[in-house]
């Protein structure tokens, strides 16, 4: 049994259907990336997990609790970070963890434990004494993911958390969140920074105009994305860009059955596509073996080759696809 | 490498206090003295006060100037205590919801009603705290002399709750407000009414430094402040409920509260009715009581019932309950409130010599307030809502209905040259009243129609909500 299970779960405002029979599972351990433009329904279905709203159709059940009829039992399985972080401008990074320790009813010396093993998980320890107000906006959001560790959840709920983090602190969430996996949390993630949502997550749900669209492990959804076939785009640049060097090339790629499409920029660049044998599933292993395939082969017919870069299918991609690009 | 320091039994003291206070008191009390707010007023409190003691010892070798002092103290302790502090809550308050703060908090498990009582508690405490810089400067008036040690000690008292009061009105409006726009806006109006507030508070601390003679109690007085003490600390309460059920969710039992305080302050408000009737040996307080608590049976009762129809699965076990939510239970509970208030101060009127035409007002009354708290629920079912919530609507049409009721049959009249004419007023919840108590003709025919009527309302509107319950 999965710990999360969402079953037909609709919200309406009015005539408006803001989630509209939205079902999914997450297991432990796992990250569920949540993908969908603005006003596609994500923070409402992550509102209706975290029990700060109730569906107007569907169940959700957490870890085997019904949450829609027993908030209070699942609250404390959920650890929920909005895309706001929450802070408290006018405390320290201490007082404002060990607050909400003591709303969890964590007490004396096990709290203090509490809150200083969640500072070092989040590498806030340095800043203990520290307004949350002077913080840069990556250590702010550590501490807000402090928070929701207090409690020891079992499921995270992160609303945008990388929305408008820099590049280091991005990469940071992203090794904290992989740290939070492996301990066995499952983590519902919601990002408009799709190859940061690819890079972590297992599974991915897309989601549009209130409706699921797609959902599953993510290589399975890539594969499935309606439009384009499962392929692979690689940039060979050569070092020769002569028109005889680059069309024999072309030629030389066209007569590969893995090569669908070759195109030429008129330089010394040429994109090449390859698309998958019906039936095989695109993976990161098999995209190497692709190109180690083509290397070998442009070399021993001596092509001038410079570098070779290849781009798989991402969920920017997947997402492009199965929204058929109504993105708002 | 330096020993960890031994905390000492101060130390020890303050742990095990903040170990056992509410979270949320500690947290505004550590955000609260680290505000600017705080220590300017803070400041400026003692200075002011300390010139005022200045003032008033030179003032005091001319003759008795304690009284005067005492209203000057208390004059700058009432800035802070009903104005400063309300505010800071009310903003407070606001700003949880504004910076998504507060959805953080329930989640915790701490509920509406708990985190709303600590903001509330933590503000009435933060008012102590100025209390105690302003507690010497006010005892010195008393040897000033001019004024009363007990009188200073009841002005703080009283003081006291009034800023529980004040705190609540701008803790509740602050979680009335959904939208940042609104919040803005009844910004303007909560500092409206703490101004007002204010100048009652100090306009009733002098009223008391005025009253009280040296040592000198009066019973009457004292009562008096008893009731206005009940009715200042049972709205306070009424207003905390309805706060913290505004922000609970459909799944939790959010109706308890508010009705819990709304028959506490309905049976207490006929209660203390009958014992001032006793007390002053005056059978007139009865019909004004009678009206009063039907007037309130319709204002906050119909805040009260106004709700929901039906309720959420899991509350359902406890659906006998006329405390759970729901619209009919709600209903219920109103109606029975009112009828047996009413029915309590009539036996009583019956009991006592009572003039005639005060029983017929207290007869009349109740059938008023039911058929204007009935026939809203009804008509907020039947209109087109658009996106109006059902209870909203109803609360709005009650509001129309009032008006309409009142103001329309004299208009017709009016038209017609006979603006009071008692059949077209029959039901206006002003006049006709007012009719009934001065004329005696059809008096008979009046109370049967007027009954008929709300009992029928009553009954459809009982039906309706019965209906949509299930």
């Amino acid at each position: 049994m999965s710990l999360l299970e969402v079953k037909g779960v609709s919200r309406f405002f009015g005539s408006l259907k803001a989630v509209d029979d939205v079902s999914f599972t997450l297991d432990e351990g796992t990250i569920l990336g949540f993908i969908g433009p603005n006003g596609a329904g994500k923070s409402t279905t992550m509102r209706i997990i975290a029990t700060l709203d109730v569906p107007n159709e569907g169940e959700v059940t957490l870890d085997g609790r019904n949450i829609v009829e027993r908030p209070d039992q699942a609250r404390p399985l959920i650890g929920y970070m909005p895309d706001r972080y929450g802070t408290y401008d006018d405390m320290t990074v201490f007082e404002f963890l060990d607050f909400f320790a003591r709303a969890y009813r964590l007490k004396g010396a096990q709290r203090t434990q509490r809150v200083d093993s969640v500072m070092d998980f989040t590498g806030t320890l340095p800043l203990r004494n520290k307004l949350t107000s002077e913080l840069s906006k990556g250590m702010r959001q550590r501490v807000a993911l402090g928070r929701t560790l207090l409690h020891d959840p079992k499921l995270l709920l992160l609303d945008e958390p990388a929305d408008g983090l820099d590049p280091r602190a991005r990469i940071e969430l992203r090794e904290l969140l992989r740290a939070l996996a492996a301990q066995g949390k499952a983590v519902l993630i919601s990002s408009h920074i799709l190859t940061e949502l690819s890079e972590i997550c297992d599974t991915c749900a897309i989601i549009e105009q209130g409706r699921l669209l797609a959902t599953g492990p993510v290589q399975e959804v890539l594969a499935a994305s309606g439009g384009a076939a499962p392929h692979v785009e690689l940039d060979l640049k050569l070092l020769d860009d002569s028109q005889a060097v680059v069309q024999a090339c072309e030629r030389l790629l066209l007569e590969q059955p893995l090569v669908s499409k070759v195109s030429l920029s008129g330089g010394p660049v040429i994109h090449v596509r390859l698309e998958l044998p019906p039936g095989t599933p695109l993976t990161a292993q098999w995209s190497d073996q692709a190109c180690a395939q083509l290397i070998k082969l442009l070399v021993a017919r001596e092509v001038p080759l410079c570098s070779l870069s290849a781009k798989t299918l991402d969920l920017e991609d997947a997402f492009m696809s199965v929204t058929k690009g109504r993105v708002q | 490498m330096s020993a960890q320091p031994v905390p000492d039994a101060f130390d020890r003291f303050g742990q095990s206090v903040s170990e056992r206070a509410s979270p949320m008191v500690v947290k505004e009390i550590r955000q609260g003295l680290r505000t600017r707010t705080f220590w300017i007023f803070f400041t400026l409190l003692l200075i002011a006060c300390m010139v005022g003691a200045l003032i008033a010892f030179a003032a005091s070798s001319t003759g008795e100037a304690g009284g005067g002092a005492f209203i000057a103290f208390f004059s700058m302790l009432s800035v802070v205590q009903f104005f400063v502090i309300p505010f800071t809550a009310y903003r407070s308050m606001a700003r949880e919801q504004d910076d998504e703060t507060w959805v953080l908090l329930t989640l915790t498990g701490m509920g509406p009603r708990r985190v709303i009582f600590g903001k509330i508690t933590s503000f009435v405490l933060q008012g102590a705290l100025y209390s105690c810089a302003a507690a010497p400067f006010l005892l010195f008036s008393y040897f000033l002399n001019g004024i009363g040690l007990p009188t200073i000690l009841f002005a703080m008292c009283f003081a006291a709750a009034y800023q529980v009061f004040l705190v609540s009105i701008a803790v509740s409006i602050a979680t009335a407000a959904h939208t940042k726009l609104m919040r803005s806006l009844l910004q303007f109006a909560v500092l409206a009414i703490l101004f007002q507030g204010l100048m009652m508070g100090i306009g009733g601390g002098s009223g008391l430094a005025q009253f009280f003679r040296r040592d000198s109690v009066d019973f009457d007085f004292i009562f008096a402040c008893g009731c206005v003490l009940f009715a200042m600390l049972s709205t306070a309460a009424l207003l905390f409920e309805s706060a913290a059920a505004g922000l609970s969710l459909t799944t939790e039992n959010y109706s308890r509260g508010p009705r819990i305080a709304f028959l506490v302050q309905i049976i207490g408000g006929t209660l203390l009715f009958a014992a001032s009737a006793q007390v002053m040996h005056s059978t007139r307080v009865l019909p004004f009581g009678s009206a009063l608590v039907s007037a309130y049976a319709v204002f906050i009762g119909t805040y009260i019932a106004a709700d929901l129809d039906g309720l959420a699965r899991i509350l359902e076990p406890k659906r006998g309950s006329v405390l759970s939510p729901g619209a009919y239970r709600g209903f219920i509970l109103v109606t029975t409130a009112l009828l047996l208030c009413n029915g309590v101060l009539l036996v009583m009127g019956f009991t006592t010599e009572t003039r005639e035409k005060d029983l017929v007002v207290m007869i009349a009354a109740p059938a008023f307030a039911l058929f204007y708290l009935a026939l809203p629920h009804l008509v907020g079912r039947v209109l087109p809502r658009g996106s109006t919530p059902r209870h909203v609507m109803v609360r709005i049409v009650s509001l129309a209905w009032l008006l309409v009721g009142s103001g329309l049959p004299p208009l017709i009249g009016a038209l017609v040259s006979a603006p009071d004419d008692e059949w077209l007023n029959l039901l206006n919840p002003v006049v006709g009243i007012a009719n009934i108590a001065q004329r005696t003709d059809n008096l008979s025919i009046q109370l049967v129609v007027i009954w008929l009527a709300a009992v029928t309302a009553g009954l459809a509107t009982l039906g309706v909500l019965r209906r949509n319950d299930r």
